[in-house]
C-alpha cells in the first residue's frame, strides 16, 4: 500500500527522508522555502505549504527554533485527519515544552508524533540498513511513518512514552557534543564511556522525574542513538564539539560544523529547568559552562570526571 | 429491609402511559428508549465481529473469576442469589461449544446491563426540582415551611449555590450537540449540586453513572435512581463488566442524552485540584463521536469542563484522614462517611444555609473531544480561529472508523486539558484561603518538620488577628492578579468583603459543622487548632502557594507547593 509523504524541510535529513519514502514507492509531496534551488536525488520541492494538505503522513524535518512557526503556517491547511511527525532532536522551550506540544497547540492535528533513533541523513539517503523509532500515542502514526519510510532493512518501532523519546533524543544531542569535545580533548574510550554513561544516567533520571519511563533512554531512542553518534556516523555535533575542545568559541565552533545545531541550546535548556524546580544536575552543569566557553578546555576533563579519576 | 430498597429502590408506579412532551429535556425519553438501549449494548458486546469465538472463553473465566471472589467476600443476600450459576458457569466452561459460551455471554451481559441501566421518572424530576429546596428550607426552619410553600419565595437554597458560566452559550449549544460535563470531585454532592444547578439554569437534566455505594440510604437512592443516575458497582473488576459500562455510557452519548463524568473517578480525597484522571468512562465520549460519524451522523459532542467549589465540604474529616492514611490504607470505595449520616446532613445543611455563597459551580468554556474551542454556532475552530470539521479527527483516509488505540489517546489528550481547566477554573473560596494562611504559618514556624509531625501541633501555630488580615489582603490581592491573568478564579466574597470579616466567617463556619475545632479565636489571636482540618480546605491552594506567598514566607509556599507531588 502506498501513501503520500509529505516532507518539509530541504536540509539534508528532509532529503534523506524524501529519498526513503520515493525509494519504498511512495509518493512525496517536499516543501523548501526557497522552491527554485537544484536539489540532491532529483527531487523537486514546492514552496506552496497547501500542496501538502493531501499528504497522509507529514514529516517535519526543519530545526527545532523554527517548527513553531511553520506549524503554524502549515497547520491552516491541515485538519485532524493528518498525521504530523517531527524529527527534530530538541525541544521547544520555554522551558521544556516539547516538540509534539508544539505541533498540538499550533495546529489542529492530534495524531502527531516525535521520529527519534539512530537515523541520519546519509544513511537514509544511501538506503542503508538500521532503525528508529516514533515516540507516538497513536499506533496509526507509527504505522504511517512505517509505511512512509520502512525498508526491509529500516526498521521503525513505536514508544508510548513520547516525553521520554523526545527528552532522550534531545539529551543524545546534548551528550554527542560532548563526545566530539572529548574526542578533541585526545582523551580514550575508558574516559568517554565514563562521561556519556554518566550525562546518560543524570538526563534519564531527570527524565523519569518529569513522568518519562527510565526504559526508553536505554532503547533506540536514547542509548542507540548514542552508540550510533559515538560509533561516529558523521554528525555535526561531533565536528561541533571538536571545534570546541581546540578553544573556539561557540559561534566559531557552529560555523565549523554547519549550521543549526541543537545540543548546546538543550543543555542550557535542561539546566535551567532542572534548577527552576530545584533539582541539580551536576553534570549536565558543567558540560554547560564549558559550552559556553566558562571553563577552559585544561581544566573540563578534571571538572567533569570530579573525583573518580585516580 | 432498608438495605433492600437503597439496593432495589422502589419504581413509582404508572397509572397511564407515558409520552414526553415535544420540548421535554431528552432524558424524559429514556424510559421509553431504554430497552432498545439495553439490547444496543448487548448486541455490540456480543457481536461476533467484535468478540471472536476466541476470547469468549478468557472473558467467561475473568469473569467468574473476579465476581466469585467479590460475592465469597460480601457473603449477602446478592451472594446468596447469585453465587450458584457463577460457580455452574465454573464447572460446565470447559464443556461447552462456542455458541454455549456466547450465550452464556449474553446472559451475563444483559443481567449487567439492567443492572446498571437507571430509570427516569418525570415525576420524581418535578418533585425534586420544584419540591426538594423547600423541602430542605423546611429542614432547615421547620416555622418558615408553610409561607415558603403558600408564598412561593425563593427557597435558601437559592443562596447555596451560585452558577458561574457562560450558561446562555450552553443553552444555544445543547440545541446543536450532546453535552457532556467534566466536573471536578469533592463530595458526593457533587452530582446534586450540579442537577441543581443545571435545573436552576435552565439546561436538560444529565444522565451519569453514580457509583453504587450513594445507594446506601434508601431516600438518595431513590432519587438517585429516579433522576437518571444509572449504577456503577465499583467493586466488579470484572473485564466484561467495565466493557458494558463503557458502551452503555457511549450508548447514551451516542442518542443524545446529556451526560456526566467525573474525571477524577472517586472524591478528591485530599481536597487539592485533580491531578490524574481516570479516563475510561470520559473514553466514552469519544467513541460515541466515533460511532455517530461511521453511522454518517456527524451529531457534535460537547464537553463542559466544570469545577465545583465548596466552602464547607460534607466529607472534609473523613476524605483528609483516608488521605493521610499509611499508604496500603487508603480505600477507593468508602460507605460509611458523612454522606451516609443523615444527623451530618441536617447539620450540614443548616450551617449552609445561614451564609451565602457557600457553593460555586463554575461552567467553564465549552470545547470539543479533541480540546479545541468552539464558536457560537458550536463549529469546532483551530488555533488560529479557523472553523475545522472535528470528524476530520476520525477518519483515516476519507473514512470514519472507530479505533479504540487511537480514540484512546484522544481521550488522553483531553484529560490533560481538563487538568489545565481545572486549575484555571476552580474559584478559591475564604474558607480555603484562611486555612492556607494559618497552615503556611505552620509550616514557617516548624522548618524541618514533616507534614505529620506539623498535624500533631495542635495549637502551636497563632497569628495575631490583624495581622492575619493583613495577611489576607496580601494575599487576595496575589490571587486576585493571577485571576486577571487567568491563572485562576476568585470567589466574590472573598474578593469583597472586609477581611475580618473572611476569617470570622470561616471560623464560624468550621466550628458550627465540623466536630474538628479547625481555627479558633482566643481574643487576640487566631489559633491553628486542628491542621489536618486545615491541610484540606487549604489543599486547594497548593499550586499557586508560591506564587502568593510573599518574600518573607517564600520558602514556607515552596514547602506547600511540594504537595502536589505526594500521592
Amino acid at each position: 500500500m502506498s501513501t503520500v509523504v509529505g516532507v518539509v524541510g530541504a536540509g539534508t535529513f528532509g532529503i534523506g527522508l524524501a529519498s526513503a519514502a520515493q525509494r519504498v514507492g511512495n509518493e512525496v509531496v517536499l516543501w523548501s522555502r526557497g522552491a527554485g534551488r537544484a536539489l540532491p536525488n532529483g527531487h523537486r520541492a514546492t514552496d506552496d505549504l497547501r500542496d501538502l494538505a493531501r499528504a497522509d503522513v507529514i514529516l517535519v524535518a526543519v530545526p527545532s527554533a523554527h517548527v513553531r512557526e511553520l506549524a503554524a503556517r502549515l497547520g491552516e491547511h491541515l485538519d485532524g485527519g493528518h498525521l504530523l511527525v517531527h524529527v527534530s532532536r530538541g525541544l521547544a522551550g520555554p522551558g521544556l515544552t516539547t516538540l509534539t506540544e508544539v505541533l498540538r497547540s499550533a495546529t489542529p492535528c492530534r495524531r502527531v508524533g516525535a521520529l527519534a533513533g539512530p537515523l541520519v541523513a546519509e544513511s537514509l539517503l544511501r538506503g542503508d540498513p538500521g532503525g528508529a523509532i516514533v515516540g507516538t500515542l497513536f499506533p496509526e502514526v507509527a504505522e504511517a511513518v512505517r509505511l512512509a519510510i520502512a525498508g526491509p532493512s529500516l526498521v521503525i518501532e513505536h514508544s508510548t512514552d513520547v516525553l521520554g523519546v523526545e527528552l532522550a533524543s534531545a539529551l543524545v544531542g546534548i551528550l554527542t557534543v560532548a563526545a566530539g569535545y572529548a574526542h578533541g580533548l585526545g582523551l580514550g574510550p575508558s574516559a568517554l564511556a565514563v562521561l556519556l554513561t554518566r550525562g546518560m544516567r543524570e538526563g534519564a533520571e531527570f527524565g523519569a522525574r518529569l513522568g518519562a519511563d527510565l526504559r526508553t533512554f536505554a532503547g533506540l531512542a536514547g542509548m542507540a542513538d548514542l552508540v550510533a553518534a559515538v560509533a561516529n556516523d558523521g554528525r555535526p555535533e561531533l565536528s561541533l564539539g571538536e571545534a570546541l575542545a581546540r578553544g573556539g568559541s561557540i559561534h566559531d565552533a557552529a560555523k565549523v560544523a554547519g549550521a543549526h545545531i541543537e545540543g548546546v541550546t538543550m543543555a542550557r535548556l535542561l539546566v535551567d529547568h532542572a534548577r527552576r524546580s530545584g533539582v541539580h544536575l551536576p553534570f549536565l552543569s558543567t558540560l554547560t559552562q564549558i559550552f559556553q566557553g566558562a571553563v577552559r578546555p585544561d581544566d573540563a576533563v578534571g571538572a567533569l570526571l570530579g573525583g573518580v579519576r585516580s | 429491609m432498608l438495605e433492600s430498597l437503597s439496593e432495589h429502590p422502589l419504581r413509582l408506579p404508572r397509572l397511564r402511559p407515558y409520552t414526553a412532551p415535544a420540548d421535554a429535556p431528552r432524558i424524559f425519553q429514556f424510559n421509553e428508549e431504554r430497552e432498545g438501549i439495553v439490547q444496543e449494548v448487548i448486541d455490540r458486546i456480543v457481536d461476533p465481529a467484535k468478540l471472536s469465538d476466541a476470547r469468549l472463553e478468557p472473558l467467561l473465566n475473568d469473569a467468574a473469576f473476579h465476581e466469585v471472589r467479590r460475592l465469597d467476600a460480601q457473603r449477602d443476600a446478592e451472594a446468596a442469589e447469585a453465587l450458584p450459576g457463577w460457580r455452574l458457569l465454573v464447572r460446565g466452561i470447559g464443556r461447552m461449544s462456542d455458541s454455549e459460551k456466547r450465550r452464556a455471554m449474553q446472559s451475563i451481559v444483559h443481567h449487567m446491563a439492567h443492572d446498571i441501566a437507571g430509570n427516569f421518572d418525570p415525576r420524581v424530576y418535578e418533585f425534586a426540582s420544584k419540591g426538594a429546596p423547600k423541602l430542605l428550607t423546611g429542614v432547615l426552619q421547620p416555622s418558615r415551611l408553610p409561607s415558603t410553600l403558600l408564598m412561593g419565595e425563593s427557597s435558601s437554597v437559592d443562596s447555596l449555590v451560585k452558577v458561574q458560566g457562560d450558561v446562555q452559550r450552553l443553552r444555544a449549544l445543547e440545541r446543536r450537540g450532546t453535552l457532556v460535563y467534566v466536573p471536578t470531585h469533592s463530595s458526593n454532592l457533587d452530582s446534586l449540586v450540579l442537577a441543581y444547578a443545571l435545573e436552576q439554569s435552565g439546561l436538560a437534566p444529565v444522565v451519569y453513572g453514580a457509583g453504587k455505594n450513594l445507594f446506601t440510604n434508601p431516600i438518595i437512592s431513590f432519587f438517585m435512581h429516579n433522576l437518571g443516575a444509572y449504577r456503577v458497582d465499583r467493586r466488579i473488576r470484572a473485564n466484561v463488566y467495565k466493557a458494558v459500562l463503557k458502551t452503555y455510557s457511549s450508548v447514551m452519548i451516542e442518542r443524545g442524552f446529556p451526560s456526566l463524568f467525573f474525571p477524577g473517578g472517586t472524591r478528591a480525597r485530599s481536597g487539592m485540584i485533580e491531578r490524574h484522571l481516570k479516563l475510561g468512562l470520559m473514553g466514552s465520549a469519544v467513541t460515541a463521536f466515533a460511532e455517530n460519524n461511521v453511522r454518517g451522523e456527524a451529531r457534535p459532542v460537547y464537553i463542559v469542563p466544570t469545577t465545583i467549589n465548596y466552602a464547607l465540604v460534607l466529607e472534609a474529616e473523613t476524605l483528609i484522614e483516608d488521605w493521610l492514611a499509611e499508604s496500603g490504607k487508603s480505600r477507593y470505595i468508602i460507605v460509611d462517611d458523612e454522606f451516609s449520616r443523615i444527623d451530618r446532613w441536617l447539620a450540614f445543611f443548616r450551617k449552609v444555609a445561614s451564609l451565602h455563597g457557600t457553593t460555586i459551580i463554575r461552567f467553564g468554556e465549552p470545547i470539543d473531544l479533541f480540546g479545541n474551542p468552539l464558536d457560537e454556532a458550536g463549529r469546532s475552530l483551530s488555533p488560529s480561529g479557523r472553523p475545522i470539521d472535528p470528524t476530520s479527527y476520525v477518519r483515516t483516509r476519507g473514512q470514519a472508523t472507530v479505533d479504540a488505540a487511537r480514540d484512546e489517546a484522544y481521550t488522553r489528550g483531553l484529560g490533560d486539558v481538563l487538568l489545565r481547566r481545572y486549575r484555571e477554573d476552580t474559584v478559591i473560596m475564604p474558607t480555603q484561603l484562611v486555612a492556607h494562611l494559618l497552615f503556611r504559618r505552620l509550616v514557617a514556624m516548624t522548618p524541618g518538620v514533616d507534614l505529620y509531625g506539623r498535624l500533631r501541633m495542635r495549637g502551636h501555630a497563632r497569628i495575631p488577628r490583624d495581622e492575619l488580615a493583613r495577611e489576607l489582603v496580601v494575599a487576595r490581592d496575589a490571587l486576585l492578579d493571577l485571576q486577571a491573568r487567568g491563572v485562576v478564579r476568585v470567589s466574590p466574597n472573598l474578593a469583597n468583603d472586609p477581611p475580618h470579616e473572611l476569617i470570622y466567617r470561616s471560623l464560624s463556619v468550621w466550628n458550627g459543622y465540623h466536630r474538628r475545632v479547625g481555627a479558633r479565636d482566643d481574643g487576640q489571636y487566631i489559633v491553628a487548632e486542628d491542621p489536618t482540618l486545615l491541610l484540606y480546605y487549604q489543599n486547594r491552594l497548593v499550586p499557586f502557594a508560591e506564587t502568593i506567598a510573599p518574600e518573607p514566607l517564600k520558602a514556607a509556599g515552596r514547602e506547600i507547593g511540594t504537595l502536589e507531588a505526594m500521592r
